[in-house]
């Protein structure tokens, strides 16, 4: 559909630059859940794409970011089994979290309950998570995923990714407790 | 008695749909009859309203803490756009 064959240079290109260009930032950050180092992640972003543009023949047109999230997460495996499997964890961004208290991005309603005690607990009990349910909920809650990408990540279904975040979710929950999570904030 | 067994499966069908009706993803969003029934059982259950305020408070956290590390930076989103932008040159792939 985006190139017949025989098409040269610019306009395969730019068609293809069109797709993908408002898909890097999601790309980036969900690369950077799947690597361990910010410059890994660019890496696998730039991998990504050039297989990208070499398949973009087989491209339908449909779901731009679901089909490049599918590239990102084929790629990735291709990059382990050539590096250190042991050392990509789909969490890692975590091993270098810094919360973000007094952020910009943090509203003063939400202040009042985000205590300084509830990152902490709540990172703990991410890295307490089996690591397929910590994945769903990181791309899902923290990279602002849908269901349907979230799974072209993961590699599984649509369906698959609602029962671990249902689990993933329920098991946090539970760990931090109702006294952690809406502190102070009874309505 | 009859209407404490009622209320126990409207609580069971709500724990059941209350994900999707937090998430409101378009490939697996509730009907319209289905927001109405969860709504109206979260009107009069304090144990299942308690349930959404603490996975609405699951996800502020989760966005709050971990959030800004995942923006991405600038810099590197320019050198993939000029990535992207350079693939021109390189002539049509084999
Ligand atoms: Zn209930």
């Amino acid at each position: 559909m985006w190139n017949e064959q025989g098409t040269v240079g610019s306009d395969r290109s730019q068609t293809f630059a069109e797709v993908v260009e408002p898909e890097i930032e999601v790309m980036l950050r969900v690369a950077y859940s799947l690597t361990s180092r910010h410059a890994d992640a660019e890496d696998l972003v730039q991998e990504a794409l050039l297989r990208a543009y070499r398949a973009l023949d087989r491209f339908d047109g449909r779901h731009p970011r679901a089909w490049l999230l599918t590239i990102l997460r084929r790629t990735h495996l291709n990059m382990q089994r050539r590096t250190r499997p042991d050392l990509v964890d789909d969490w890692s961004v975590l091993q270098g979290h810094r919360p973000a208290f007094g952020a910009a991005t943090t509203a003063s309603s939400e202040q009042t309950y985000l205590d300084a005690t509830l990152p902490t607990q709540l990172v703990r009990a991410l890295r307490e998570l089996d690591p397929r349910f910590r994945a769903a909920v990181l791309l899902v809650d923290v990279h602002d995923l849908s269901y349907a990408e979230a799974a072209a990540v993961l590699g599984v279904p649509v369906g698959t990714v609602m029962s671990r975040l249902s689990r993933a979710r329920d098991r946090l929950r539970r760990r931090l407790g109702p006294d952690v999570l809406t502190q102070g904030g009874s309505s | 008695m009859k209407q404490s067994l009622r209320q126990m499966l409207e609580c069971r069908w709500s724990a059941r749909h209350v994900q999707r009706y937090l998430d409101a993803d378009p490939s697996a969003s509730l009907t319209p009859q289905e927001v109405q029934r969860l709504e109206e059982h979260l009107d009069v259950c304090a144990r299942c309203t308690q349930v959404v305020q603490e996975h609405r408070a699951l996800h502020h956290a989760l966005t709050l803490t971990l959030g800004p590390t995942s923006l991405p930076d600038e810099d590197a989103v320019d050198r993939l756009r000029r990535f992207v932008a350079g693939l021109d040159e390189e002539g049509p792939p084999s």
